[in-house]
This record gives structure tokens, C-alpha cells and sequence, in this order.
């Protein structure tokens, strides 16, 4: 298993690095784009004094946005490039199984994703003389999030692998993604709340936004819940995905896009 | 150990409200460093046959056992399988040979170093050595379709699937594909292959199945379904105008004369007095009427049409 996620790492900054105008255009978009982010916060907060604070908060928050988004499409996308190149069925040889070399597949991508925006934004700091905050136990309800998308992720290359042209569909989910991450469940009355709580990833977002926007401290009932949603996610989709798995089997779809 | 066994394999798709019976009832057994060639008009099921045995296609009815593993149950199956798939390139474009080699491997389960250093020994035999560090995609279709084998050899699979292997590719690397099937098959792994290029199929199997509507028509020794077909005779060719006297004679011997060319059916002690009789005139060529696969595979095809139109009236 670690193995192959050295090797999925290898293979993903690899295949980055083989065209570096591609790469570099990437981290031009990556820069000037948290350029703006740091100008207009700047502009936006006025007072100085709290520039920090809010500064991290929007950066903070824009990152996970991205991320989170970046993870979601990430299999279903990976899916139809692959079909498109013809590994697809390569990955379905391999002794592994599907699921686990394409969670490995996405958790190498993010890691290459997270560690140009990391460096992106020290550089930023550094030329722009700012600090940006950030308290570790946001890691907290930030991995019952990640749980989440990753689960997502399975349940929409699930859509990939049974009914194929899905971009629409992923359009489409970006604008459910910004609900679910900005639903204020919190403030949602008796029955509804109940409700709120199984809506994937909504309670680690509110958790989160709990911890950076209104400084409150990590409640753990509510990280219990958001876990618990995060876990349910995850499994949720790992069985969809096999499921859809063997109904491709079934029909004989595999790679045929 | 039968290197692969499949029993009774049965596949039916369901198409836009209509069933398609794309493979059935089709069993086949291959052994260790035997190589099959899969033949049949498009259509008739060859590809989803090897994905059934690959456990890329799940049958409807029946069961695969590779080396007596069964690929749809067991993962372990994966392991002693190696596929080179149709029509596209199995590789990825970015990364160089080396790299596909030694990933490919992790993927089979290998470990890294294993998969390197054996990446660089298929490298070398395949003779590619020289272009282990050019992403793929600047390589010619034949490299290509060559890697693609190498990396679906990186595991020392038992068994190897290659749909229509030299498919696009010129003589030259056709030729070069052809060698490497053989060779690699004498190191005792079982081959199954599917081509449309029968001459290919009739110089490298060992067997060949001919499948027509998903179902095996003929399956045989590749050398007695020619020499079954064969008519035995010979053909002389030769150059000059043949006199009454020498026709008579050899007409006579039992052969078929015709202008600068005569057709005998007979015993090679016949074909000695024949030749005899013709001296001094210029042979052109003297040979043996082999069919070859091509025309049995349409004469089979064909017979098995006709047996279908007298069962349906
Ligand atoms: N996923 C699918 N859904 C529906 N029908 C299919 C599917 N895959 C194949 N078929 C049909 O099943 C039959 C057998 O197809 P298959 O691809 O196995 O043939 P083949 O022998 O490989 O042909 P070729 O020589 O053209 O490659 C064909 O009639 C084909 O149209
Ligand atoms: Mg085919």
C-alpha cells in the first residue's frame, strides 16, 4: 500500500513536471489568482488591524473550496482520462482493485495540488510581508471534510463508470458543493437539523467555519458528528462505487466511452 | 497446471431494447507455452471472450480458472495475467518506458526495485533500451505496441492476452512482434491472441479456434487443420513448349497438364518420373498445394453458414 502510493506520487509529479510550460502556466494562475485574494482582502478589510485575521479566514476558506471541489471531480475526471488514453482497463487488472489505487490516485494529486498552493502562498507572504494564521486543530474538522469529498468522489466516478458523460452532471454539482459547504445548519430549527446532519459534509464545514470565522473552540459533539457523517460518506461511496463496478462488468462498459 | 481454462462462457447484451448473443456456451483450455490464435470475423466475439478471461466482462453463465484461479473471484487470478488490450495503447503517453515498466509493476503488485530492474531487462530484450528515457508518446506505433507487451509481461504473468497485437503496425514490426509471441511462448507462458492477419496466425499458434456468432467451429493443431485442408497435390511450373509424345507420357503418370504448368496428385515417387520425363526443360518452381489458413477459415465460415440456413428451413 505505501508502495504504491510512492509510486503514485512518482508517477503524478512525473507526469507534471514532463511538460514544465504546462506546469509553469499552472503556477502563474496559482500565484496571480491568491495575489488577488491577498490584494482585494486587503482592500475589502480597510482597517489594518484586522487584516490578519480576515485575511487567513478568506485565504483559508478558498483553498479548502478549491481543494474540496478539486477532489470531488477528481475520480470521475481521472475515470474519463483514462478511458480516453486506454489505461482504464489496465487499472482494472491490477490485482489491487480499482477503489484503492484511485483513492491513492487522488490523495497523490492532492498532495501535489496542496503543496503548490503551500509554496504558492509562502512565497506571497514572504514578498507581501503577511501572516496568515493557521491553528492546527482546524485539521480536525478539516479531515471529517475530506472524508466526505473523498466519498463523493467515488459516488460521482460511480456515475462515470455506469453512464459515462457526466460533465454536465459535474457542473452541475459544483453549485450543490457551495450549498453544502455554506448551509448554516446550525441555525436550521428542530426536525431540519436532524436532517442537516446527514448532508454530506455540511456539519465538518460548519464546524470549520465555527473555528476560523467565529473563533469559537472545537466542540466535540459536533467533530463526533461531523466524523461520524465523514465515515458514513466515505463508506457510502467506496459501495456505490463497487457497485457500479460490477454493473459495468455486467454490461460490458468498462472502457467503452 | 492449465495455464487457462474456460468453461461454457455464455455473454449477452442487451442493446437498445434487444439482445445481442455475443459469445456461447465457448470453452477453451490453453497449456503452458502454447500459443492459440483466436480467429473469427468482427463481431464474432473475440474481444469480449478475452475480457471475460481478463474478468473485464463479467459471463453470464460459466467460469474462467487461470493457472485454477478464477479472475472474477479471486485477485490472486490478476497476477498470473498479463493483457495488451484492442486498440489502444495501455501506456501511459506522458512517461517514458522506464517509467510505464516500473509502474505497471507496483500496480501488478511487484515491488519497486523488482519492477525497475526487470523493466530494464524487458527493455533491453525488446531493444528499446535506447529509448527507455522518451515519453511514449514521441515513440512509433510499434514501440508502442511492443512496450505495451513488455509491460504486460513486467509481472511474469502465466498467461498473456493480446487482442489483434499487430494491428497498424508495418511488416517490419509485425515481423518483430511475431518473433517476440514465439519466443516468449518457449519460455513457457500460454498465449492467447486474436488477428485478422491469418498468415501471421498460421505462422506463430500452435492451435488456432476459429469462433463465428460467439461460437468455436473449429479448434485444432494449427499444422493438421492446413495439412486437413490440403490437397495434397503438387504444381509444376516450367518454362518451353512440352511435345505430344512427353504430355502423353506424363498424362499417363496421372497429371494435369496444362500450358507451361501441370497439377499432379500423386505419390512423390510419381513426381520423380514426372520431373524425369520433363528434362532438360527450365523448372520455375515445383511445390506442394498447401492451403493456407485464409482460405480454410473462409471455406470453414462458410460451410458453417450454409449448415445454419439448412437448420433454419
Ligand atoms: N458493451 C456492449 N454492448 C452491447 N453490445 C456489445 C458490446 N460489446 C460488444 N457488443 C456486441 O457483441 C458482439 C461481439 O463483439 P466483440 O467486440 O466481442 O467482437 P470481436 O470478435 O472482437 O470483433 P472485432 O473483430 O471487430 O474486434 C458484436 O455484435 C458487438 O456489437
Ligand atoms: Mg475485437
Amino acid at each position: 500500500m505505501l508502495q504504491l502510493l510512492l509510486t503514485e506520487i512518482k508517477r503524478t509529479w512525473t507526469e507534471f513536471i514532463r511538460y514544465p510550460i504546462e506546469a509553469i502556466a499552472g503556477l502563474v494562475i496559482t500565484t496571480f489568482i491568491f495575489y488577488g485574494l491577498f490584494l482585494s482582502a486587503r482592500f475589502v478589510a480597510g482597517s489594518q488591524l484586522h487584516l490578519g485575521d480576515r485575511l487567513s479566514t478568506i485565504v483559508v476558506g478558498y483553498v479548502l473550496w478549491t481543494l474540496v471541489l478539486f477532489i470531488v471531480n477528481d475520480i470521475a475526471a481521472a475515470l474519463q482520462m483514462e478511458a480516453q488514453t486506454g489505461t482504464l482497463e489496465q487499472i482494472f487488472l491490477s490485482p489491487f482493485g480499482a477503489p484503492k489505487i484511485f483513492l491513492v490516485r487522488t490523495i497523490a494529486n492532492l498532495g501535489l495540488r496542496l503543496a503548490l498552493i503551500l509554496g504558492v502562498l509562502i512565497i506571497i507572504m514572504l514578498f507581501t510581508r503577511t501572516h496568515l494564521y493557521f491553528s492546527l486543530t482546524l485539521l480536525l474538522p478539516l479531515s471529517t471534510l475530506l472524508l466526505g469529498a473523498y466519498g463523493m468522489s467515488f459516488m460521482m466516478g460511480a456515475l462515470a463508470l455506469v453512464f459515462k458523460r457526466v460533465e454536465q452532471l459535474l457542473g452541475f454539482f459544483r453549485f450543490g458543493l457551495l450549498f453544502l459547504l455554506a448551509v448554516p445548519i446550525a441555525t436550521w430549527i428542530a426536525p431540519l437539523r436532524g436532517l442537516g446532519i446527514l448532508l454530506p459534509m455540511a456539519t465538518g464545514a460548519e464546524e470549520l467555519r465555527n473555528l476560523m470565522v467565529r473563533n469559537q473552540s472545537l466542540s466535540l459533539t459536533h467533530f463526533m458528528l461531523a466524523l461520524l457523517n465523514g465515515i458514513g460518506y466515505f463508506a457510502l461511496g467506496l459501495f456505490v462505487f463497487k457497485w457500479a463496478e460490477r454493473q459495468a462488468k455486467r454490461q460490458g462498459i468498462l472502457s467503452g466511452y | 497446471m492449465t495455464a487457462l481454462e474456460a468453461y461454457k462462457l455464455r455473454k449477452t447484451y442487451r442493446q437498445g431494447g434487444k439482445l445481442v448473443e455475443a459469445v456461447r456456451e465457448l470453452s477453451l483450455k490453453i497449456e503452458p507455452g502454447e500459443v492459440l490464435a483466436f480467429l473469427g470475423a468482427n463481431g464474432a466475439g473475440k474481444t469480449t471472450t478475452i475480457k471475460m478471461i481478463a474478468g473485464l466482462i463479467r459471463p453470464d453463465t460459466g467460469w474462467v480458472k487461470i493457472a485454477g484461479c478464477d479472475p472474477h473471484r479471486n485477485s490472486k487470478a490478476l497476477q498470473m495475467l498479463g493483457a495488451v488490450l484492442e486498440g489502444n495503447r495501455n501506456l501511459y503517453w506522458r512517461l517514458t518506458p522506464e517509467e510505464n515498466l516500473e509502474y505497471f509493476g507496483v500496480l501488478r503488485g511487484m515491488n519497486r526495485k523488482a519492477a525497475h530492474r526487470r523493466g530494464l531487462a524487458l527493455l533491453d530484450r525488446f531493444e528499446l533500451l535506447h529509448k527507455r528515457h522518451t515519453p511514449v508518446q514521441a515513440l512509433s506505433r510499434g514501440m508502442q505496441q511492443k512496450l505495451a507487451i513488455a509491460v504486460a509481461l513486467i509481472h511474469q504473468p502465466r498467461l498473456l492476452l493480446l487482442d489483434e497485437p499487430t494491428l497498424g503496425l508495418d511488416v517490419e514490426a509485425s515481423q518483430n512482434v511475431k518473433a517476440l509471441v514465439r519466443e516468449i511462448a518457449q519460455e513457457g507462458c500460454a498465449i492467447l491472441l486474436t488477428t485478422h492477419q491469418l498468415n501471421i496466425a498460421e505462422e506463430i499458434s500452435d492451435r488456432v479456434a476459429i469462433v463465428q456468432n460467439g461460437e468455436i467451429i473449429a479448434l485444432e493443431p494449427t499444422a493438421r487443420i492446413v495439412k486437413q485442408f490440403s490437397d495434397c497435390g503438387y504444381i509444376i511450373e516450367f518454362l518451353g513448349e512440352l511435345d505430344d509424345v512427353r504430355t502423353r507420357k506424363i498424362e499417363a503418370i496421372g497429371a494435369v497438364v496444362e500450358s507451361q504448368k501441370m497439377i499432379y496428385a500423386g505419390t512423390p515417387e510419381g513426381l520423380y518420373q514426372i520431373l524425369n520425363v520433363l528434362s532438360p526443360l527450365p523448372l520455375v518452381q515445383v511445390k506442394q498445394d498447401r492451403a493456407d489458413l485464409t482460405k480454410i477459415f473462409l471455406k470453414l465460415i462458410g460451410e458453417s453458414r450454409a449448415a445454419t440456413v439448412t437448420h433454419g428451413n
